[in-house]
């Protein structure tokens, strides 16, 4: 089986995040970056796969700026067999990604591509799901199980959805996103850093897969979240209802 | 080497990430509570697949002997060492030292503990066993599968490691009876394996007696493990006595099967080598924690209605301590390139390296407790606990004192 794992270049999520002065995205000087965690989730789940079948080839893709090797890399060492990395300097919409990641599946074939839900820097939620429907593929989104067969040819999804789980199947080929439960992602291992090295990483430029990337989503601003003000302490519970009632206007 | 290269920053980010898990929440166990270190080291060895590459450089290495031994016996030439990493890199050595480093950033006693059981211990008996020796104690060793302690010090004889040595082997039908104390050994409490370094007494002066090491195992009749002393900081490192009263050993278990390869003072000083070596790494990793937290705090805190970066005497204090951080850096990228390019450390080097970054962390690490001022002086804020623990620098694996007494010596020596 081959499976390719679309991952995303984003700030850590531990980091303090700052956004420039003129609104038109974040500061990115001295900020780490790392593969986006439900990425990892579904890298994870790509070698776990590759492991209980006893082989399979894990293909990872990352679009974006040469800086996302580092991330390729990471994902090699973690196990991951190859990658590719798409060359690109603009801010690509989701619609945009889906369409280069569909020309990779034509070109790669695989039979299971495996994704994040959502990348933590736009949670945006909807590659995988226009990817799939590009693709004519079946999708199961929300993964926090994933099943295979006996032949491998079918496989069952445990969902994550409001107020509870759904179970969905479908035949392969078809695209899976991951959901923060599904696994917990290991560390890329001393071997597997030394191996990394070694391994393929192409680079193709955006132009070369002609698809058209111009962006039909636009940012218009972003602005940070309002500052939590300092709270203060009421001395009886008459108070503190007085100004739920009266202040916060919440009762 | 002047900068770590990407892979080596990989590794260190994932490092960083468990120990952040890992580590950091177990913290105040591990140094204050009942908590050894050893499941922990486990855990990261296993998770980074550190064991692995421990067990396949053992397998290579008893490889390599066999073949040493079969050329020998046949009179041809020993084969050339295989390479397993492209001729010249650094990988191998960089790759070792930075798990040294992370770690000491939150716990430099847990590098103690893995240090002398993975490190002087097996070392020890990889450096100089038989064959047969190396296969049984060993390899357990370095996986941490089993933890071990390398006994030298005495109750009376600390730097004067040999002049001073007390205990002794005496021989008896095919074996040796041991007697002695040994005490501040680390891992002593729990090691499963002990190098209990001695002397052979043939009713010879004391001064004139060969030194000889044995291997013992806990539970042996005679051997007895103390509970771990209390100490000023490596908490996390656990340090005992051990006692020996007629323990009676084969002699399979002298270091070789040989009373005079046994070790002996020469094999004695290869450890301290390689003791010395290690210092660098631990000094780094406490320094860039103890600068780290200072830049934080100094931006961070505020009095007389600034920040307190912005006074001078604080920002004396971060310039040394980033001079200081610089200067360990170069001696351990130094020691990385020389065992890239095979080049031993004199011994007289090693002691200057490890005299120095073992100074320099101490100071840096008292410079971070004043800067931090109250807080500094209180166990939430961290660099108090780093002051502690890099104090032992100064004092184990040779003090400052016999430090810079083997370099003047080697200089005067015109070596």
């Amino acid at each position: 089986m081959k499976i390719l794992v679309p991952i995303k270049r984003v700030p850590d999520p531990q980091t303090n995040i700052s956004v420039k002065g003129d609104g038109t995205g974040i500061v990115t000087d001295n900020v780490k970056f790392v593969i986006n965690p439900f990425c990892e989730i579904a890298l994870e789940e790509a070698l776990r796969i590759k492991e209980q079948q006893g082989g399979a080839e894990v293909v990872l893709v990352s679009i974006g700026q040469k800086v996302a090797q580092e991330q390729l890399r990471t994902g090699l060492a973690m196990g991951a067999d190859r990658a590719i990395l798409v060359l690109s300097d603009d801010e690509l919409d989701a619609a945009t990604t889906a369409a280069l990641l569909a020309k990779l599946v034509d070109q790669e074939k695989p039979e299971l591509v495996l994704a994040g839900k959502q990348a933590i820097d736009d949670d945006a939620n909807q590659t995988g799901q226009i990817l799939a429907s590009m693709l004519d593929w079946p999708q199961a989104t929300f993964a926090s199980k994933v099943e295979f067969s006996g032949d491998k040819k079918d496989v069952t999804v445990t969902r994550e959805v409001d107020g509870g789980l759904e179970t969905v199947a479908f035949t392969l080929p078809g695209v899976i996103t991951t959901d923060l439960r599904l696994n917990e992602p290991r560390y890329a291992s001393l071997p597997g850093i030394m191996k990394a090295r070694k391994k393929e990483l192409k680079e193709i430029p955006l132009a070369e897969l002609g698809v058209d990337a111009k962006p039909r989503v636009k940012t218009h601003k972003v602005s940070p979240p309002p500052k939590r003000a300092a709270g203060r302490k009421v001395e009886t519970v008459q108070e503190l209802v007085n100004l739920l009632h009266t202040e916060a206007k919440l009762i | 080497m002047i900068e770590w290269s990407e892979q080596h920053i990989m590794l260190r980010d994932a490092l960083r990430d468990f120990i952040e898990k890992e580590i950091k929440p177990n913290l105040e166990q591990l140094e204050h509570g009942d908590t050894p270190p050893y499941d922990v080291l486990r855990k990261m060895m296993r998770t980074f697949g550190i064991d692995q590459m421990a067990k396949q450089r053992f397998e290579r290495q008893i490889k390599r002997d066999k073949a040493a031994a079969e050329a020998k016996a046949s009179g041809k030439a020993e084969p050339a060492e295989e390479r397993f990493e492209e001729a010249g890199s650094t990988d191998g050595a960089a790759l070792q030292l930075i798990p040294i480093i992370e770690l000491c950033r939150y716990c430099p006693g847990m590098v103690t503990a893995m240090g002398v059981s993975v490190g002087l211990t097996a070392g020890a008996i990889m450096g100089k066993g038989t064959l047969r020796q190396k296969e049984r104690w060993a390899a357990p060793l370095m996986t941490m599968e089993k933890i071990g302690s390398w006994a030298i010090t005495e109750p009376g004889s600390g730097s004067d490691a040999f002049g001073s040595m007390m205990s002794t082997a005496k021989r008896k039908g095919d074996g040796y009876v041991l007697n002695g104390s040994k005490t501040f050994i680390t891992n002593g409490p729990y090691a499963d394996t002990i190098v209990f370094i001695c002397k052979l007494d043939e009713g010879n002066d004391p001064r004139e007696r060969k030194i000889v090491s044995f291997i013992l195992d806990k539970g042996m009749p005679g051997l007895t493990q103390s509970k771990p002393l209390r100490k000023m900081g490596m908490h996390s490192s656990p340090t005992g006595q051990l006692f020996l009263e007629d323990v009676f050993v084969e002699k399979e278990r002298l270091i070789g099967e040989s009373e005079e390869a046994a070790g002996g003072r020469s094999g004695a000083k290869a450890t301290f080598g390689t003791e010395r070596t290690g210092v660098a790494a631990m000094a780094l990793g406490i320094v860039e924690q103890c600068l780290e937290k200072s830049i934080d705090y100094a931006r961070t805190r505020v009095q007389f209605g600034r920040p307190i970066g912005e006074f001078q005497l604080i920002q004396l204090k971060l310039a040394k301590m980033e001079v200081a951080r610089m200067n360990i850096q170069n001696i351990v990228f130094r020691q990385i390139e020389m065992s890239a390019k095979k080049k031993p450390m004199t011994f007289a080097e090693a002691s200057a390296c490890k005299l120095y970054t073992a100074q320099a962390a101490m100071e840096v690490a008292l410079e971070a407790v004043q800067l931090f001022g109250g807080n500094g002086y209180m166990a939430e804020y961290q660099v108090e606990q780093l002051c502690r623990d890099a104090k032992v620098l100064q004092i184990y694996a040779g003090t400052d004192e016999i430090q810079t007494s083997q370099i003047a010596r080697s200089l005067l020596a015109g070596s």
